[in-house]
Parts: structure tokens; C-alpha cells; sequence
């Protein structure tokens, strides 16, 4: 609970205050703190896309919105970013369980690990990879720099960072 | 009536409101019917009319319509759940339902088969779902918008084909900019 804890007050303290979730189980105790937190919106969706259109309406709205998911969402979400949220130049924050990488038992996972940093690169998108736990101190003045360069950022999170968050 | 025609009639409501007008032909028509402010073209992201509009009416209070087709709700049904489940009452959807991707050629779609999106939004949980013809629809929308209790899908039933039509000429942050300022949010421009 220490790491999600530390990574929502994080994302508080850099002004998000509209979350969205396509869950994963390394987002489960984030999904917790969230839904039991009155101070921001919170609510599950059921595809990242959809998401990345909620978010920019969120956005209109003087909203500053996150979208956790799997990484599997960035491959899911491709257009709506590139075509929505950057053509408009929104701010969002992707906060992303980085399956796939080590420590992770599904080995299915593993092709979207590979690429998905060159997906991201490709798309310009500012990235913060957190690896271990002192990363996540970046993460408020992070979320700050994608209001100041209106664009989408991405925070990637190991599973080996968030398997053992009890 | 066809799509055209539609908005035409509906251009006085859409005024006093909030409007996410779906990429290609819609957004192009209602430019050409009436270009405002407050209207929020879409230029990219196909199916996502919906999903930008329930994000809004979430974030703030004025009422959002969200203009969308058949072919884009047949893209993005997932969106008509978390409509069923989350939206508040200032927002409608308002599914422009002519049977064809009229921005594509007027291919038709499933809703010319045997998809009912009428079924489908109720299935997925909306409670106030209307399915109405072009001609209903402007007394459907300001009852919708008038009941501040509930949000509202409606689908209007309206023939294929489109006007002969430019693309729209402003760009994104202009699109974006302006909206913000009318909703009163931020103070630049």
C-alpha cells in the first residue's frame, strides 16, 4: 500500500484530479485509495480508448485527468492519442503497470514489453520510468510539466515496484 | 431528411449548449449551418463523440450534446456501459442514426441490418433511451435537456446522404481555445 499511496499523493500534489481505470492488479490498491478518496473523481472504464476521449473531455472541462492501465492500453489507445489528444494538445497523465518486464510470471506479456518504450518514443511521449521507490518522488513535478507542454506524459511502473505493495 | 437537414433544425438548441460534433461530415455541416464557440469539432479519433462529451458533462455543469453516427457508436459501444453507469444529467447523447458511414462513401452500416442501437444502449444500462424520427427530434432533445434529473441517449432515425462540403478551416487550438473560454475557464485569448 506504501508505493500506491505514495504515487496517487504524488499525482494529487501535481494537480490530477480526474482518474480513470482500466484495471490491472498491480493497480488494485490504487484503485482503492481512489475510490475512497471524495477529493478527486474516480471511476473504471472499460477500454483505454474510450478513456483517452473521457479524458479530453475531462480535460475541456478544466479537469487535469489520469488513465491508469496496462501498457497493453497505449496499444489499444494509438489514434486517439495521436489524433485527440495531441492534435488538440491535451494534457493527460498515463499512468501505466509496466507488464512484461521483470519479476512478471505471464509470459504472454512479453511482446508488449518489448515495444512498448518504442511505441511511446515514437508517439513523443514523455516518459518517467519508475524502477524503484525514490523514482516516484519525480512523479508530482512530472504530471506538472504535461500541463506546461500540453501533451499526454507516461509513467511507467516495474512490476517488481508494485508486485509487493501489500 | 437526411443529416443535413437535421442539424438545421436543431442549430437553435445546440446554440445554448455544450456540442461535441463527431469527425467528417457532421462537423463539417454544422460549421457551414452555424459555426459557435461552444461547438467542439472533432478533427481525428473516430467513435470517441460520446466518451469527449460524458468527460465534459463529468467536469463541469452546463449541458453537453454530444452529436454522434452509427457508424462511430458501432466503433466505440463499449462507451454506451459507462454512459448506462456514470453519466449525469446534464448530458445526451444524440446518435444521428442514417444507416450509412456517410463520410466514407454511404457504405451502410449494421444499424441498416439487423443492430439496434436502441436494444443496445438499454442493454448497456442508459435508462432514458428514445428512438425518434428527424422530425421528433427537436422536441426530444429539449425535453431531454429540460429534465435535470436524468441524461438522455436519443436516436434519430433519418435517411442517408450528405451536401457537397468543405473541410473545416480552423485549427485545433483554435477549436480547443475558444471552447475553453466560453465555458469560462480559462481567462487567455
Amino acid at each position: 500500500m506504501k508505493i500506491s499511496k505514495k504515487i496517487i499523493d504524488n499525482l494529487k500534489k501535481g494537480g490530477v484530479d480526474f482518474y480513470l481505470s482500466v484495471p490491472c492488479k498491480l493497480l488494485a490498491n490504487m484503485i482503492d485509495i481512489l475510490e475512497n478518496d471524495k477529493d478527486v473523481y474516480y471511476s473504471a472504464v472499460p477500454r483505454e480508448e474510450e478513456g483517452m476521449g473521457i479524458c479530453a473531455g475531462a480535460y475541456l472541462g478544466n479537469k487535469f485527468p489520469c488513465i491508469m492501465m496496462q501498457n497493453t492500453g497505449i496499444g489499444n489507445s494509438v489514434n486517439a492519442i495521436v489524433s485527440l489528444l495531441q492534435l488538440y494538445q491535451m494534457p493527460v497523465v498515463f499512468l501505466i503497470s509496466y507488464r512484461g518486464t521483470p519479476g512478471e510470471p505471464v509470459g504472454a506479456q512479453g511482446g508488449m514489453a518489448k515495444i512498448t518504450e518504442d511505441i511511446l518514443q515514437t508517439l513523443r511521449i514523455p516518459m518517467l520510468h519508475c524502477s524503484s521507490e525514490k523514482e516516484l518522488d519525480k512523479i508530482s513535478t512530472f504530471s506538472k510539466h504535461a500541463k506546461v507542454v500540453e501533451s499526454p506524459v507516461a509513467i511507467l511502473c516495474d512490476f517488481n515496484l508494485m508486485k509487493d505493495d501489500k | 431528411m437526411n443529416r443535413f437537414d437535421l442539424l438545421n433544425k436543431v442549430q437553435n438548441i445546440l446554440k445554448d449548449n455544450l456540442v461535441i460534433c463527431n469527425i467528417g461530415l457532421p462537423s463539417q455541416e454544422l460549421y457551414k449551418i452555424s459555426d459557435q464557440p461552444n461547438f467542439f469539432y472533432m478533427l481525428g479519433s473516430m467513435g470517441l463523440s460520446s466518451s469527449i462529451g460524458l468527460g465534459l458533462s463529468l467536469s463541469q455543469n452546463k449541458h453537453v450534446i454530444s452529436i454522434d453516427g452509427d457508424g462511430s457508436v458501432l466503433m466505440n459501444m463499449n462507451t454506451l456501459a459507462t454512459i448506462g453507469n456514470r453519466a449525469p444529467s446534464n448530458y445526451t447523447l444524440l446518435i444521428i442514426d442514417n444507416g450509412s458511414y456517410g463520410s466514407t462513401g454511404d457504405q451502410r452500416t449494421f444499424t441498416d441490418e439487423k443492430t439496434s442501437l436502441k436494444d443496445v444502449a438499454l442493454g448497456a444500462g442508459c435508462k432514458n433511451v428514445i428512438e425518434c424520427s428527424g422530425e421528433e427530434t427537436v422536441n426530444e432533445l429539449n425535453k431531454a435537456i429540460d429534465d435535470k434529473d436524468n441524461s438522455y441517449v436519443i436516436i434519430s432515425k433519418i435517411n442517408s446522404g450528405n451536401v457537397k462540403i468543405d473541410p473545416i478551416p480552423l485549427n485545433p487550438i483554435t477549436i480547443r481555445d475558444r471552447f475553453r473560454k466560453f465555458i469560462g475557464k480559462v481567462k487567455y485569448l
